[in-house]
């Protein structure tokens, strides 16, 4: 397994981690009623701080672990290299992530202008950028296994 | 549809078999580059195209060939 492919796979497990523990806390928040109120959005964006440390926390344990984990099953250290290919494979699956982006914020645009709330808005960008986020590292592992 | 085959399957053999190793680390690729390309899954920039055919001492067209379909 080439770097590029370990790096698609740990980002896909994180991603998934740190959108399940945003799920849990967000929905935390709202069913304890803190997301009610004129403070709601301060509260939210506290929280979602917090969220996003602990992200990074994860992201560095997962690549740890798994790198660790990738050694002991495998026996092999692993090429550490990062060529053309491994671009070339970003830049595919950066370009599918940025359109769910581009036109998943036209979309919440529009459900502000449909009178949709701040908080409501913010959520749906948070969870544009998490599905980005996985759409990206998903496609990235899929082009590898394929082989592209 | 135009099409391009490589031999570098052929030429890693007549290079006393060298391994797709050998020939990533001489190119300054990783193997499953090599494997991409030899498996016609990936085409290589101009550039990695120039070090293969340059690591097998030959011309880039004995490295790479371009076919194009006669209903173009």
């Amino acid at each position: 397994m080439s770097r590029g492919e370990r790096e698609a796979l740990t980002g896909l497990i994180t991603s998934l981690i740190v959108l399940a523990l945003f799920l849990w806390h967000l929905t935390d928040l709202a069913a304890n009623g803190a997301l009610v109120g004129p403070d709601a959005l301060q509260i939210w964006a506290r929280r979602v701080l917090v969220l996003v440390a602990w992200s990074i926390g994860i992201a560095i344990v997962v690549s740890v672990a798994f790198a660790i984990l990738h050694a002991v099953v495998t026996g092999e250290r692993g090429d550490d290299r990062r060529d053309e290919r491994d671009r070339d494979i970003d830049r595919r699956a950066l370009t599918f992530a940025w359109y769910l982006l581009s036109f998943g914020l036209l979309g919440v645009i529009i459900d502000l202008a449909l009178g949709a709330t701040a908080l409501r808005a913010m959520n749906l960008i948070l969870a544009l950028c998490a599905g980005s986020e996985i759409l990206k590292d998903a496609l990235r592992f899929w082009l590898y296994r394929r082989g592209a | 549809m135009a099409r391009i085959e490589n031999r570098i399957r052929r030429l890693r053999f007549d290079a006393e078999e060298m391994t797709q190793k050998d020939l990533a680390d001489r190119v300054g690729v990783t193997r499953q580059t090599i494997l991409a390309i030899e498996n016609g899954k990936y085409f290589p920039t101009l550039e990695l195209a120039f070090r293969i055919a340059r690591a097998f001492g030959v011309a880039l067209e004995d490295v790479f060939t371009f076919h194009e379909d006669d209903g173009r």
